[in-house]
C-alpha cells in the first residue's frame, strides 16, 4: 500500500495537513480547500485511470472528496489521511463501476470479445521493451485494457494496493486478483510492443 | 523448469509472494532463455513504470467549485474565509460572509456539531437549577447570565467542539431560573410553558433531515422529557427541601441531554 | 422487504378473482419483479487482529449480532438488502471499522444491512444501529451499544465494561457477571437477569426496570426511573442494603429489612431503607412517580 505523505507544510498555505484536518473538523472552508489541493491529483488520477473518461473521473473525484469531508469528524489519525482518502476513492469508483454493470474484475479466463490485442506472431522481430517506456503510450495502453483487467492493474501496479486488499475491495479471490494482474501486464506488453512497432514504421 | 512452468509461476514470483522454493530453478531458466528473460524484465518494467503514473493528472478547477458549493449547501462549513489568492483557482466561487450556520439555502440544516454543546448546556442549566441553597448567595451576586458553579455531568460521547459563546447563555436564560431568596426556587412560569425553546426548535429542525417519521419520533420523545422536566420542576418549586426531587429534576435534564446525544450520534 | 411482499400479495389479490392459471402466473411474475428490485447480496470480510482489538460496526438500518470467535480472526458477514447500500470497511492495526453506507434513494428497507460478526472474546466492541436489533453474547471485552429504537440483548458476558444507550429500544441483559454496567434509555424497558458486578447503573425515563438476581458481588446497584415502575426479584438470602424511594409513587417490599438511617425523609408507603443479610451490596431504587416493588423469589 502506498505510504501516506504525512504532514505537509506549504509555505503558501502556512498550514500543515494535520492542522488543516483539525480546522476542517470545525467547519473552516479554507481548511477543506487546503486538503483538496493536497490530494486532488492522486484522487483524480486514480479515478481517471479506472474509468478513462475525464468527465466521469471529475464526478467521481468530487464524490470521493465529499464523502471524505462529510466523515472527516470521524478521522482519528491512527492511519494516514491519504490512506483513508485513497481507500474511499477506490470504493467510490468501484461502486460506480458496479452500478453501471461494468465488470469490476474479469472472471473469464479467456480473452474478452472486444479485446484488440495484436497477435503474438506479429513480426519476427519482437521488440524488447526493456530500456524505456513512453509514459503516454503506457497510459494509452492502460486505457485500452478491458475494464476488469484495468481495475486490478491500476489498483496494484499504479496505486500500490496489495492483492488481499484488492480482493476485499472488489470481491474476488486473491488468486483471481493475481491472475488478472498477470494477464493485464501481458496484454500491456503486447499493446506497447505494437505501439512501438507502429511508431518505428512511421519514423 | 520449462517456459510453460515460468509462465505459470510468474504471477506469484513477480510480486515476491512465493515462498521461493522453486526460485533457483526459475532463475536458472530465465538466465538461459532469452524469451523468458525478455518477458520477465518487460513485466517488471511495466510494473515499475506504472507506479510513476500515480498522481500525474490534475482535475479542472470546476471540481473544487462544485465541492465547495455542496459543502455550503450541506452546512458542513461554518465560515468561508477567503483563502490565500495563491491557492484559489480562478473559477472558484466568490467568498461568502461569515455565516453560523448557513441559512437560506434550500438544504439548510443546523449542523449536528451544535447539538453537542447544547446537550452540555442543557445539563449545565439543570445543574444550575438544582443548586442547593449554599450556592444561592454567590449565584445571586453573579452577572445576569450566571455560569454553573459545578461542572455538568460528563456526556458519554465524542468530544464536543468548542462551545459557541452564545449557547450556554441562551440555555441559562431558559425556564430554569436562578434560585431566589432563602434557597427557594421561585415559581417557574416556564414549568407550565408548552412552547418549545429555541434549542428544541433547532433540534427538531436538525432531526427533520432524517425524515418525517423520524422527526415525529424524536418530537414525541422530546415532548415527553420536557413534560417530565416541567412536572418535576413544579414539584421542586412546591417542595424546595426535597433533595430527592431535586435529584430527579437533574435526572430529567440528563434524559434530555441523552436524547440530544442520541440524535447527534445518528446525524454524524 | 416484508412491506414489499405485502404490496405484491395485495396486487395479486386484486387481479385474482378465482384460482386460475392466469392469476397464478401473475402472482409469480409480481413476486419475481419484487425480488429483482431488491437484489440481496452477502459479503464476507476477514481480518486478523492482535490482542485487545477494537471492533466497531455501524449500520443505520439493520441487525448486528456478535459472538465470540476463535483465535485472532474477525469475521464479518454482511447481508445487504439491495444495491442501494454498500459496506465500508477499514482496518488500522487491530482496529476494525465496519459501516453501512447509504446511497442515494436508500430507505429503511433498501438501506438495510444485517451483520453477523465473530470476534476474539477479549476485543472491545462498539455497535450502533438505529433500528437494530443488537445482540452480543459470550464476550469479555468492553461493550458499547447504541441504538435509537434498537432492541438490545446482551448475554453471558463477564469481567467487562458494558454501556448501552437507546431512545426507545428495550434492553435485556442476562448472565452478566462481574460487570461494570451502565444502561440509559429514555423510554425503553430494561430487563436485567442475573446481572452482578461492582457497579450496575440503569436508568429509564418512562420505561420500566425489571431485575431478577441476587444483587451479588458486593456491588453498587442504582436503578432510576421517572415514571416507569421498578420491580426487583431477589432470593431470600440476598445480602444488601436497600434504599428505596418514590417521590409520588408507592413502594413495597417482601423482605423484612432491618431499618437503617437515611438522610431522605422516610414517608411511609413512599420509601424505605433497610438491610438484608450482611448488607454486602448497596441497592438504590428511585423513581419520581413510578411504583417500586422489592419481591422475594
Amino acid at each position: 500500500m502506498a505510504a501516506g505523505k504525512g504532514d505537509l507544510t506549504d509555505p503558501k498555505q502556512g498550514i500543515t495537513e494535520a492542522e488543516a484536518i483539525e480546522q476542517a473538523k470545525q467547519g473552516h472552508e479554507a481548511a477543506f480547500e487546503v486538503l483538496y489541493h493536497l490530494h486532488k491529483r492522486r484522487v483524480y488520477s486514480l479515478c481517471l485511470r479506472m474509468v478513462t473518461n475525464p468527465a466521469q473521473a471529475e464526478d467521481l473525484a468530487q464524490e470521493a472528496f465529499l464523502q471524505l469531508f462529510r466523515k472527516i469528524s470521524t478521522f482519528r489519525g491512527e492511519s494516514a489521511f491519504s490512506t483513508w482518502l485513497h481507500r474511499m476513492t477506490v470504493n467510490v469508483v468501484l461502486m460506480q463501476l458496479r452500478k453501471k454493470g461494468l465488470p469490476v474484475v474479469s472472471l473469464e479466463e479467456t480473452l474478452e470479445a472486444e479485446d484488440e490485442a495484436p497477435r503474438k506472431e506479429f513480426g519476427t522481430k519482437d521488440l524488447k521493451l526493456t530500456g524505456s517506456i513512453d509514459r503516454l503510450q503506457l497510459q494509452r495502453a492502460i486505457d485500452r485494457l478491458p475494464p476488469g483487467y484495468r481495475t486490478v492493474f491500476v489498483l496494484h501496479d499504479v496505486e500500490g494496493f496489495e492483492h488481499n486488499e484488492i480482493a476485499q475491495m472488489v470481491g474476488c479471490s486473491i488468486g483471481n486478483s493475481k491472475s488478472q494482474l498477470h494477464k493485464a501486464r501481458l496484454k500491456l506488453r503486447e499493446y506497447l510492443k505494437f505501439m512501438r512497432a507502429e511508431k518505428a514504421k512511421t519514423g | 523448469m520449462t517456459c510453460s512452468d515460468v509462465e505459470r509461476v510468474l504471477p506469484e514470483l513477480l510480486d515476491g509472494a512465493s515462498d521461493g522454493a522453486f526460485l533457483p530453478d526459475f532463475d536458472a531458466h530465465v538466465k538461459s532463455c532469452p524469451v523468458c528473460s525478455d518477458l520477465v524484465s518487460d513485466l517488471k518494467l511495466i510494473a515499475s513504470e506504472a507506479r510513476q503514473l500515480a498522481a500525474t493528472e490534475e482535475p479542472a478547477p470546476r471540481v473544487w467549485v462544485r465541492i465547495a458549493a455542496e459543502l455550503r449547501a450541506e452546512g458542513l462549513v461554518f465560515d468561508s474565509a477567503i483563502s490565500d489568492s495563491a491557492t484559489r483557482e480562478p473559477e472558484s466561487a466568490p467568498a461568502r460572509p461569515l455565516l453560523v450556520p448557513v441559512p437560506g439555502s434550500p438544504r439548510w440544516r443546523w449542523t449536528a456539531l451544535w447539538l453537542a454543546p447544547v446537550a452540555a448546556a442543557v445539563l449545565a442549566a439543570g445543574a444550575y437549577v438544582i443548586s442547593y441553597k449554599k450556592v444561592v448567595p454567590q449565584v445571586a451576586q453573579q452577572a445576569p447570565t450566571p455560569q454553573v458553579t459545578s461542572p455538568p455531568p460528563v456526556i458519554p460521547a465524542a468530544t464536543p467542539p468548542s462551545v459557541p459563546a452564545t449557547a450556554p447563555q441562551q440555555v441559562a436564560k431558559e425556564p430554569a431560573n436562578p434560585t431566589g431568596v432563602n434557597g427557594a426556587v421561585p415559581a417557574v412560569e416556564a414549568a407550565a410553558e408548552p412552547a418549545p425553546s429555541a434549542e428544541d426548535r433547532q433540534f427538531l429542525s436538525v432531526v427533520s433531515t432524517l425524515g418525517p417519521s423520524t422527526r415525529a419520533t424524536y418530537e414525541n420523545q422530546l415532548n415527553a422529557v420536557n413534560a417530565d422536566i416541567r412536572e418535576t420542576q413544579a414539584y421542586v418549586n412546591r417542595n424546595p427541601g426535597d433533595a430527592d426531587a431535586r435529584q430527579h429534576l437533574m435526572d430529567a435534564y440528563q434524559q434530555k441531554a441523552l436524547l440530544y446525544q442520541i440524535a447527534l450520534d445518528r446525524i454524524q | 422487504m416484508a412491506s414489499f411482499r405485502k404490496a405484491s400479495v395485495r396486487q395479486a389479490g386484486i387481479q385474482q378473482t378465482s384460482m386460475n392459471n392466469t392469476a397464478a402466473v401473475t402472482l409469480v411474475l409480481v413476486t419475481c419483479l419484487a425480488s429483482a428490485a431488491f437484489a440481496e447480496s452477502k459479503k464476507e470480510y476477514r481480518f486478523t487482529v492482535g490482542p485487545n482489538a477494537i471492533i466497531s460496526v455501524d449500520t443505520q438500518y439493520g441487525a448486528i449480532s456478535v459472538k465470540s470467535g476463535s483465535g485472532d480472526q474477525v469475521i464479518v458477514t454482511a447481508t445487504l438488502k439491495s444495491d442501494s447500500v454498500e459496506v465500508d470497511q477499514q482496518q488500522s492495526g487491530s482496529r476494525i471499522e465496519i459501516a453501512s453506507h447509504l446511497l442515494q434513494g436508500a430507505n429503511e428497507q433498501t438501506g438495510r444491512v444485517d451483520y453477523e460478526v465473530l470476534i476474539p472474546p477479549d476485543a472491545t466492541l462498539n455497535l450502533h444501529s438505529s433500528i437494530g436489533p443488537l445482540s452480543v453474547e459470550q464476550l469479555h471485552g468492553d461493550l458499547t451499544l447504541e441504538g435509537t429504537d434498537a432492541v438490545v440483548n446482551i448475554s453471558n458476558v463477564e469481567n467487562c465494561h458494558v454501556v448501552v444507550r437507546t431512545m426507545r429500544g428495550p434492553i435485556t441483559l442476562a448472565g452478566v457477571r462481574n460487570g461494570h454496567v451502565e444502561i440509559a434509555t429514555i423510554s425503553g424497558d430494561i430487563h436485567l437477569k442475573s446481572v452482578t458486578g461492582p457497579l450496575v447503573l440503569a436508568s429509564s425515563g418512562r420505561g420500566k426496570i425489571f431485575y431478577d438476581g441476587d444483587f451479588g458481588a458486593g456491588g453498587d446497584y442504582k436503578f432510576t426511573t421517572h415514571t416507569g415502575d421498578i420491580e426487583a426479584l431477589a432470593p431470600a438470602d440476598v445480602s444488601a442494603e436497600f434504599r428505596v424511594h418514590s417521590v409520588l409513587g408507592r413502594v413495597h417490599t417482601d423482605f423484612p429489612l432491618l431499618p437503617h438511617h437515611s438522610r431522605y425523609s422516610m414517608k411511609a408507603g413512599s420509601s424505605f431503607v433497610g438491610t438484608a443479610g450482611k448488607a454486602e451490596s448497596a441497592v438504590v431504587l428511585r423513581s419520581f412517580s413510578g411504583r417500586i416493588r422489592l419481591k422475594q423469589r
